[in-house]
């Protein structure tokens, strides 16, 4: 057999030279044959690409497009044990969302949630950075650690002890603000309080436990950013008579931006699609009103009778919603990239 | 005494299944392909012996119930030497999470039980839904049929076809202690609602720190007994259209009374809003059933099983009375709704002949009636219920009492699940926002649209 790749000269990426100028090369071995297919057709990041394109395939995409078809049809018990016939009920499911008073309830809950937890969190973690930027090493690794703590508290473990914080017998929340004097607006009234019965107090718990975990995490990206700053900046503006206040606004902000954006969206992501606090907190799915987006959508798909497909149309209608705040805050990074 | 709930269990029953037959048709039959072709009540199962058996029992176990449940595997083993080498292993499922867990076993195929206790009101839905097995022809041929509650066996049937057997029965009353109604000067339990106030009252000023009667929202099967006892119906039906009935005077004035417990007396605790009798949703504890038990709250609505439920360090246990949930004027009890619970085989069940003999085993004239008392209930035969135990115990007798007047309907509705535990809550729902504050004319029209829509259609719109 004789097959000669340098019959075609020029083509293709430079091959290994020859062993001699004129010996013929020698037969490849079929891993050599692949290595040459490879480079000559540029196929080496693709290659590297598609085992992880097939895990994402099989685990987020297909289960995508299934959760796409679901939420065209009437899909639920019956047609899964075949009961009765999958109909293709064109865009009804999703006429039901925009007519369902639930579905609004449960949105103006995920979306005023987000608004207050997502600025608190990225203020109480970015001064906690600040503090840590400012600590010797001693006391910044007691601090850290112990804010890690919160963070890598399981969100299980860590809801059920703020229900038993605030549980009305004997929960040292109620117990605290009884004991409080007038003007800081505690009293009696505290004791028995029920901090589950209904949704203001149920997520103003909520509140204070997604802060709580959530706040670690960005008080020690800002902190690894800070140390990326070089002291020269600070120290120049110290010297110029900036106070903190303006140092963080016109030097740290400015350089930190890009962090920022990844905390902000990842933040919006995390605590609009929040579920496993609430779930525990306002009592399973046991007070309607007090679902938020996630628990709506999960109580539709899995409380009897499950409606999969209303369920799914849910799915991605809360997907739409996250990637619209995604699309917008890319957008926002890369444009403000180009402007500086 | 007795439980004579026959005419209202067996009505409601027969207009369900005219209203499902449709359903039925194409549900029925594909449950039935699947079911193993078994009458035997001999110790010769058509199946070969499985090597292990799962029974689903419904709520928090108990030492008690592991005991009854060990002492009937042991007798299972003996009665049927088939079985002598097959586990049966038994699962304690919450109430709160039971739809879920069936629909999600039933869905993957995976850890499904073989048996499964159903509260009475879930068999006609979950029938329908393809859930359990047809067993019409292991009933018929089962020995203690004759002597089973006729209406009780009524609503796990439709349309002729047997999905499951009545296991026990209960009835809610109104539990207190003597001793505090004497210390109180209340010399006989209360008839009439406004009775009812003024005893709660009394004892809530006489033991400071506990609350006077506990209304938790989330209990409508204990709350529709104020709608039957105010005259009202929470929903009718009529040539299998139902057509919901909140809005009427008499229910209205139902709704009022049990929210102003909390709003207007302050009797009962703000944590019960939104709560089941138990607790916070699918929790078993912190609740009015535990504070009743710990001495904390006064008068509270249950059956004669939340004994069972009680903590262990629950005190005053000897001055435990019953009395029926009072009507709006008395002097009659209020009807309180029947409850209980069925035993089923799960439609994908591969020993289903082993099943249903090992229910023949959990539901035997002897165990069932042995598993009744331990827990609170009545057994669902007939000479059982005739020997007047009931009557003579002081903590029974409210209960007894009040089994003599019962309704079921519209609690055994085909969409009842959906409306009231399912994805609706509707009557938890709206007590709880009256329970808040929210407008009261709104509030019930709205769950009243909801309620009928739902019994009708399966869905809120």
């Amino acid at each position: 057999m004789v097959r000669t790749v340098h019959d075609q000269p020029g083509r293709g990426a430079p091959l290994p030279s020859p062993a001699g100028p004129t010996t013929q090369r020698p037969a490849q071995t079929p891993r050599q044959r692949a290595i040459t297919w490879i480079r000559r057709h540029n196929a080496a990041p693709y290659l590297l690409l598609l085992p992880s394109v097939v895990v994402i395939g099989a685990l987020v995409l297909w289960p995508t497009v299934q959760i796409g078809i679901f939420s065209f049809q009437n899909y639920g018990l019956p047609q899964i044990t075949g009961a009765l016939p999958t109909q293709w009920v064109g865009f009804a499911n999703y006429t039901q969302i925009l007519h369902d008073s639930e579905f609004w309830l449960s949105l103006r809950i995920s979306l005023l949630f987000a608004l207050v937890v997502v600025p608190l969190t990225l203020i109480t973690g970015t001064l906690v950075g600040l503090l840590l930027s400012r600590l010797g090493p001693k006391m910044r690794t007691f601090v850290s650690s112990a804010a890690m703590l919160a963070w890598a508290t399981p969100a299980v473990s860590a809801s059920v002890i703020f229900v038993w914080l605030a549980d009305p017998d004997g929960g040292i929340v109620d117990w605290t603000l009884t004991k409080l004097p007038h003007w800081l607006g505690g009293g009696a009234h505290w004791a028995g309080f029920s901090w589950t019965n209904s949704a203001l107090p149920a997520y103003t718990l909520l509140t204070v436990l997604l802060v709580w975990t959530g706040f670690p995490f960005i008080a020690v990206t800002v902190l690894a950013g800070l140390r990326t700053i070089p002291a020269e900046l600070h120290e120049s503006a110290r010297v110029d008579g900036a106070g903190g206040w303006r140092i963080f606004r016109l030097v740290t902000y400015p350089l930190l931006k890009p962090i920022f954006l990844v905390l902000l969206l990842l933040s919006i992501i995390w605590d609009f699609g929040v579920f496993t606090q609430v779930y525990i907190v306002i009592g399973e799915l046991g007070n309607r009103d007090e679902y938020n987006l996630g628990i709506y959508e999960y109580s539709k798909a899995f409380q009897m009778p499950p409606a999969y497909g209303f369920a799914s149309a849910l799915a991605f209608v809360l997907t739409i919603v996250l990637l619209i705040i995604t699309v917008g805050y890319v957008r926002a990074s890369v444009k403000q990239g180009a402007v500086q | 005494m007795g439980l004579r709930k026959t005419p209202a269990v067996r009505g409601a029953a027969a207009s369900a299944a005219a209203a499902l037959a449709a359903v039925l048709a194409i549900a029925g039959c594909s449950s039935s392909s699947t079911t193993s072709n078994s009458g035997s009540t001999g110790s010769t199962g058509s199946g070969s012996a499985p090597a292990s058996l799962t029974v689903w029992r419904m709520g928090p176990s108990t030492a008690s119930q592991v005991t009854w449940m060990n002492g009937v595997v042991t007798q299972f083993h003996k009665d049927y030497p088939t079985y002598a080498s097959t586990k049966v292993n038994v699962v304690y499922v919450p109430w709160t999470s039971r739809t879920t867990d069936w629909n999600g076993a039933l869905t993957s195929g995976k850890n499904a039980p073989d048996i499964t206790e159903l509260g009475n009101t879930d068999t006609p839905t979950e029938a329908t839904a393809g859930l359990l097995a047809n067993i019409s022809s292991n009933v018929t041929s089962w020995t203690s049929k004759s002597d089973v509650v006729t209406g009780m066996l009524a609503n796990d049937t439709q349309s002729g076809t047997v999905y499951a057997v009545p296991w026990f029965g209960g009835v809610r009353g109104v539990w207190y202690r003597t001793n505090q109604f004497t210390a109180a000067g209340i010399s006989s339990p209360p008839t009439t609602w406004a009775q009812l106030i003024t005893d709660a009252q009394k004892v809530q000023a006489k033991f400071p720190g506990t609350y006077g009667i506990g209304a938790p929202s989330n209990d409508t099967n204990a709350f529709v007994s104020f709608i039957w006892g105010a005259g009202g119906q929470v929903a009718t039906e009529s040539n299998g259209q139902w057509t919901a009935d909140l809005t009427t005077p008499a229910d209205e004035a139902a709704i009022k009374f049990y929210v102003s417990l909390y709003r207007t007396y302050h009797l009962s605790p703000s944590k019960y809003v939104g709560q089941t009798e138990l607790g916070a949703s699918g929790a078993t504890s912190g609740g009015a059933n535990e504070d009743f038990g710990l001495g904390k709250l006064d008068i509270y609505i249950d059956g004669p099983w939340a004994s069972s439920n009680f903590p262990a360090n629950a005190v005053g246990k000897a001055d435990w009375a019953s009395f029926p949930i009072p009507s709006q004027n008395g002097p009659d009890p209020a009807p309180a709704y029947a409850g209980g619970s069925d035993l089923g085989v799960f439609a994908t069940s591969k020993y289903k002949t082993a099943a249903w003999d090992l229910i023949q085993e959990m539901d035997s004239e002897t165990n069932a009636t042995s598993f009744a008392n331990l827990q609170g209930f009545f057994p669902p035969f007939t000479s059982k219920l005739t020997g007047g135990t009931y009557s003579s115990s002081q903590l029974m007798s409210g209960f007894a009492k009040a089994a003599s007047v019962t309704q079921i309907s519209p609690l055994n509705a085909k969409n009842w699940p959906t409306a009231d535990t399912g994805q609706y809550l509707i009557i938890p729902t709206m007590l709880k926002a009256l329970d808040n504050g929210a407008d009261f004319n709104s509030t019930v029209a709205k769950a009243n649209t909801e309620l009928e829509n739902v019994l009708n259609n399966g869905t809120e719109s």
